[in-house]
């Protein structure tokens, strides 16, 4: 089977997610003093339009920033567009979906441990923990919301590390000053420096108390993408249960062509929620609309389509009846 | 059309049976088990309580290290909307917000708290305010904030240059960013090890002044444990961590 190229709907989407990514490695850049005694326009920008935020805040404490209806918007646009949120904007589900490309391991290893299991469970069993014990005014989302977790990591974790790294680069670059006569290294290293300096690092080395911790959390859930891809959004992340549970019929429904669908499960390789087990089955809760599917697919069987899922009721009444005479749609 | 946005609408409730989520119901109500009694549990907590201040009960267990940064809610408040982001702490341009360890007990684990030893509060500075995406740190122009104590500065007197070794010493009067200073200095004589006299200037807080900044602690020169520390004694958003006499004299 040749290896089909990738469409240009999932470039499509490499490119808004690297797009997403930058915006929030920017605003986090940005959250820091500048003249005038301001803060970074609009930081709290994926705050804002994460809707897990919102409803804890709110139930916890009876109150929100106005700010933050904004994420009704991701909400609304859930409702038609299934978890397309976690697929293209999330900027963590970026980074998983990019850790996770690097993983090894041959195709029949990534159908076989790719598809729906119950363990896609799990993350709705911490959201419901969450939001109940936010009703009892208890905000536990702040320690698993995955804008938290990312910021958190940042701020704490990797910014400082990178800001010591390139420091002390630098300084050892300087105090080494390798070169040939006039030429040094450091009348290339030092403009570098005072860019980063100006734009980048910090004035003052950040310190946190647990980084530590923080780094080998962050490192820990990083690496989890190699055991399964988008671990972190598979099983663990509540924003995804949660948009999981608004856009579990969307109106943007993923099809298979049963009469082009060889069942070659192709498809699994690398679908990123883990929603299809190949075949026509699809669980449009964990799907995350990579298309990567549609991409894979060597017979062209699958497509997305507009519908409003009522049609589906009568598939399904139909398939009722069909499993009460003992026919299942696989014909097993 | 209509017919089928209603029944897309009650697909909501009775997905078909390959599509849904299919939770398992023990699993649903041990989740939300765990949920409720984690919840009830973190309102069960000693730095959580908010004593009523005109009782004269003296209920809650505040902790002197929980000095939270300015603006921050009264704590079952904060606690209800941190989502420890990690904004502040970002945002505070002298590395002073720093993730709690246990200062707010477990539930309050990596929430916000100001450590005088890395860093103070910078008196010209709101940007935590600013920053803060759910209000836990509600919004504050500057010369609101500059009002809001977070706690209270104390000379701690064996450990103080002037007081326990005849130095002289200003660093903390000298340091004061408030327009008034909070901290005054008495005129006194003190011997030393030779048993001469010298004249010092002894620091005094001004309890009615002092917002609980820190930078008399972060300043001076004894840098291990400070010779004036701050303590979250005082602080505006909790009426039941207040000096008693304050409470029951001034109302």
């Amino acid at each position: 089977m040749a290896k089909q190229k990738t469409s240009r709907t999932v470039w499509l989407r490499r490119v808004v997610q690297t797009v997403f990514l930058l915006v929030f490695l920017y605003l986090f850049l940005q959250t820091a003093f500048h003249a005038g005694g301001t803060a970074g326009k609009g930081i709290g920008f994926f705050f804002d339009i994460d809707p897990l935020v919102l409803l804890t805040v709110w139930l916890g404490g009876h109150a929100a920033a106005a700010a933050l209806l904004f994420s009704l918007i991701t909400a609304a646009v859930t409702l038609v567009f299934g978890r397309w949120f976690c697929g293209w904007i999330c900027p963590f589900g970026a980074l998983h979906n990019l850790v996770s490309s690097w993983r090894g391991g041959t195709n029949k290893q990534k159908i076989d441990s790719g598809g729906y299991t119950g363990w896609h469970r799990t993350k709705y069993y911490v959201l419901i923990a969450v939001l109940i014990a936010a009703i009892v005014g208890a905000n536990l989302a702040g320690w698993i919301d995955p804008f938290s977790f990312f910021y958190r990591s940042m701020t704490m974790a990797v910014f400082p590390a990178v800001n010591a790294g390139l420091q002390h680069f630098f300084d050892w670059i300087y105090r080494w000053n390798p070169g040939i006569g006039s030429a040094r290294l450091t009348l290339v290293t030092e403009p570098l420096y005072r860019f980063l300096r100006h734009y980048f690092l910090t004035l003052g080395q950040p310190r946190y108390f647990w980084s530590m911790l923080f780094g080998m959390l962050f490192g820990g859930v990083i690496a989890l993408n190699f055991f399964r891809a988008r671990f972190w959004c598979k099983y663990i992340c509540p924003l995804g249960a949660l948009l999981g549970l608004t856009g579990k019929n969307p109106v943007l429904q993923l099809k298979t062509d049963p009469a082009l669908c060889n069942n070659c499960r192709i498809c699994v390789t690398d679908c990123q929620g883990g929603a299809r087990n190949g075949g026509e089955a699809w669980k449009p809760s964990e799907c995350m609309y990579c298309w990567s599917c549609q991409s894979a697919c060597p017979s062209d069987a699958i497509s997305f389509k507009f519908e409003i899922p009522g049609a589906k009721v009568v598939e399904s009444q139909n398939r009722r009846q069909l499993e009460k005479v003992g026919v299942s749609e696989n014909g097993k | 059309m209509a017919n089928k946005v209603v029944r897309w609408i009650a697909n909501f409730f009775n997905p078909p049976k390959d599509a849904g989520v299919d939770l398992k119901r023990r699993h649903v109500v041990s989740a939300a088990v765990v949920g409720l009694g984690g919840g009830w549990l973190f309102h069960a907590q000693p730095s959580e309580r908010n004593a009523d201040a005109n009782s004269g009960v003296r209920e809650s267990a505040p902790n002197p290290a929980l000095i939270r940064p300015p603006g921050a809610l009264a704590e079952a408040e904060f606690l209800a909307k941190c989502i420890r982001c990690g904004e502040c702490m970002k945002a505070c341009p002298t590395n002073a917000i720093q993730p709690a360890a246990l200062e707010a007990g477990l539930q309050g684990m990596w929430s916000p708290v100001l450590k005088m030893t890395i860093g103070y509060c910078e008196y010209k500075c709101n940007l935590c305010t600013q920053v803060c995406p759910t209000g836990a740190i509600a919004k504050m122009p500057l010369e609101k904030k500059q009002k809001v104590r977070m706690g209270l500065a104390m000379v701690d007197k064996s450990r103080c240059l002037p007081y326990a070794y005849g130095k002289a010493c200003y660093q903390c009067q000298e340091q004061c960013p408030l327009p008034k200073k909070a901290i005054w200095q008495e005129d006194a004589t003190v011997l030393n090890s030779e048993g001469e006299k010298i004249a010092v200037k002894l620091p005094h807080v001004d309890a009615d002044l002092c917002v609980g900044c820190g930078t008399c602690e972060r300043k001076c020169p004894v840098t291990d444990q400070a010779g004036i520390r701050v303590t979250s004694v005082g602080e505006t958003r909790n009426p039941g961590n207040q000096f008693t006499w304050r409470d029951r004299y001034s109302g």
